[in-house]
């Protein structure tokens, strides 16, 4: 940890302006998080165009705090209407809402908000540790284990949901295509460009981004008008008493290791860690039959997770360049358009950056408590927004955000080309995340494997020489295969088993 | 001809042949690139990543595709999809169409983009503020008139006057 890099960026965030910053972005998150069909990540894609006429600190520091405080305004609306504002706090409503209906919203809010502000506190300690750890290891990387690292984050893709591990790693690949469009570095040849001059530089990440998250949601809310939403009556929101909190300690701080975890894993991210952290909470319980009916640990172990899941993420993706959930492969997109190269490098040149990141996200962390235990009462009126008000204004902000960024045309047709795709493609199981992921890392991938193949003189097999490079293929070829893999073996023990037993 | 009809009614077997689709369509495309003398490209063509990129969702695609129609003909066979887990996870069978407005709301995101030039952004985005609502069934008319007005005058203060970002005003105020 570098102690001067700590106080300067300390320094940064007591400026006023900063300072005001993440309480907007802590406030818009937790807003964002609280609408239904608004994500933190679409928030943060939605932001990103703009963070851009911001220096990088201030930036990235607000769409830190909105990530994080995003991934927990959606237990609000989780517990009093069961409908989760985004997807991390689906296991949230499973006891939350029963909660909500028994008379209890108050306290499924007290303590959703102190278990997500200790994952979240729990999570950017470790990213303070770790990240500098990791960026260390990372200086001896070269270009076979960057491939290596970037089929690795690719291959998680499978594991995100094992139903549709085959359509994550399609929409990884087509996302790795997009990326290929523009003028090949190498060799100056144009790929893709169909004549498009704006298409010369590749397709830019925005408008790809607000096209898949925003408008996507928008055809789909367009799909759906006809649902209604009852909200549940909260009585004042309260802090857990001692007793509650004696109940939930341990299921925070299983839940909360479960969560930095797993969002240290590339492409994992927080609605991955709360489905495991319920499913933990409810392994260790004293009274597993109380879930789904109103268990506060229920509560407790899918928010510890989620929000754990959030400083976790960030860490491969500054020390490595690897993004750990698709908000994250966002905010790596907003680092590279700000000119500045995630990876180890940066800790060295960038210290600064990186600490007021941390800070930020601590600040935001701390922020949503008070936001949460205070505003949710204000903030679960906002969930009520008619939908024909709210999402005019979104799609406004996806017009003027494509097109702010370089003032072209091409970038509004791409975002809104992306969003009328990405809805197909949704609507057959396709999801957004792994196509970001395939952009944000295709870049790194290709090059990176067009140098390795230089230094092996085309060889493949050179990567079994490097030890990291092969240990990480490896890993890829057991997280692609696994699943699969578990299935077939589960089905060969069983006939086993039943050939046995008739003998 | 009929039973191969039905081993393809399956929305992953249609996602895997669109995929392959895609595939060949990408990789004519790539037989388009211009060739670079090896010594420049340093053996590693400007089509070896896409190549490899689309060789590998074929690939996929094809073991969706062939997930679907063993699922499919499982189906057709009486066991009933329980029995055998599907590989990709989306269920056989076709969905309901969307309903009218779903298709309007698509035109209208489409038409913004052909607006934008003619009107410029900002009438646009009034227009769009107009539309939306009414097409989703809002009534209340001063609301929508108050969000047609506020919503382009929010921009045009954030964008415009404090952020400095200039809005295509569009072909017909051009030519006015």
């Amino acid at each position: 940890m570098d102690p001067s890099g700590l106080s300067i960026a300390f320094s940064l965030l007591t400026d006023p302006v900063v300072l005001g910053l993440i309480v907007a972005g802590t406030v818009a998150g937790v807003v964002i998080g609280a609408l239904p069909g608004l994500s933190s990540s679409m928030g943060v894609a939605l932001l990103l165009p703009f963070s851009l006429y911001l220096d990088p600190v201030p930036a990235i520091a607000l769409l830190s705090a909105l990530y994080c405080a995003g991934t927990f305004g959606g237990s609000i609306t989780a517990v009093l209407i069961n409908a989760p504002g985004a997807p991390p706090a689906v296991a949230t409503a499973f006891d939350g809402y029963p909660m909500a209906l028994k008379g209890e919203a108050g306290r499924a809010l007290g303590i959703a908000a102190v278990s997500s502000v200790s994952g979240g506190i729990i999570s950017v300690l470790t990213l303070l540790l770790a990240a500098p750890l990791l960026a260390r290891i990372a200086y001896s990387f070269g270009p076979p284990e960057y491939f290596a690292l970037g089929i690795f984050a690719l291959s998680m893709l499978a594991s995100i949901g094992a139903e549709s591990a085959l359509k994550n790693l399609v929409g990884g690949c087509l996302g790795l295509l997009i990326a290929t469009v523009g003028i090949d570095l190498t060799t100056g040849v144009e790929r893709f460009t169909f004549g498009v001059p704006q298409l010369l530089e590749g397709v830019q990440f925005i408008p790809v981004l607000i096209g898949l998250f925003a408008v996507t949601e928008l055809l789909n809310q367009a799909r759906h008008l006809g649902r209604e939403r009852v909200i549940a009556a909260m009585t004042a929101l309260r802090l857990p008493s001692r007793e509650d909190f004696r109940r939930v300690r341990a299921t925070i701080l299983r839940s909360s290791g479960i969560g930095v975890f797993v969002g240290v894993l590339p492409a994992e991210g927080s609605t991955m860690a709360a489905m495991i952290g319920y499913n933990e909470a409810k392994r260790w319980s004293k009274a597993p039959e109380k879930f789904g009916k109103g268990s506060i640990e229920g509560v407790a172990g899918p928010e510890a997770a989620n929000n754990a899941a959030t400083g976790g993420a960030m860490v491969p993706t500054l020390a490595l360049g690897i993004p750990g959930s698709a908000t994250a492969a966002v905010i790596l997109g907003g680092l590279q358009v700000q000119g500045l190269r995630p990876g180890p490098y940066l800790f060295e040149e960038q210290p600064t950056l990186l600490y007021g990141i941390f800070l930020a996200m601590l600040l935001a962390n701390i922020l949503f408590l008070f936001i949460g235990l205070f505003g949710a009462r204000v903030f679960s009126r906002i969930s009520l927004v008619p939908r024909t008000f709210l999402w005019p204004t979104v799609f406004a902000l996806c017009l003027v955000g494509a097109y702010g960024l370089n003032q072209s045309m091409v970038d509004v047709w791409i975002m809104i080309l992306s969003g009328l795709v990405g809805y197909v493609l949704k609507r057959n199981g396709f999801g957004p995340a792994p196509i970001i992921m395939g952009i944000v890392l295709g870049g790194l991938i290709e090059t990176s494997l067009a140098q390795s193949m230089i230094i092996f003189d085309q060889q493949w097999s050179g990567f079994l020489g490097q030890p990291i490079a092969a240990t990480l293929l490896l890993l890829a070829a057991v997280s692609v295969g696994g699943a699969r893999l578990r299935r077939a073996l589960g089905k060969l023990l069983t006939r086993a088993a039943g050939t046995a037993r008739r003998q | 001809m009929k039973q191969p009809l039905h081993l393809l009614a399956d929305r992953d077997s249609l996602a895997g042949l669109a995929i392959l689709g895609v595939c060949a369509v990408a990789w004519r495309l790539t037989a388009g690139f211009d060739e670079v003398p090896a010594i420049l490209s340093q053996n590693v063509p400007p089509t070896f990543f896409p190549r490899l990129v689309i060789a590998t969702a074929a690939l996929l695609g094809g073991l969706l595709l062939a997930g679907g129609i063993r699922r499919r003909a499982v189906d057709l066979a009486g066991r009933g999809p329980a029995n055998d887990p599907p590989i990709a996870g989306a269920k056989a069978g076709g969905t309901t169409l969307p309903p009218p407005v779903f298709w309007a709301t698509a035109g209208l995101v489409a038409a913004a983009g052909v607006l934008i030039p003619l009107v410029g952004t900002l009438l646009t985005v009034g227009l769009v503020a107009i539309a939306l609502p009414l097409l989703w069934g809002e009534r209340r008319f001063r609301l929508v008139a108050a969000l047609a007005v506020g919503l382009p005058g929010a921009i045009y203060a954030v964008f415009t006057l404090a952020l400095g970002v200039r809005f295509p005003v569009g072909l017909i105020w051009n030519l006015l």
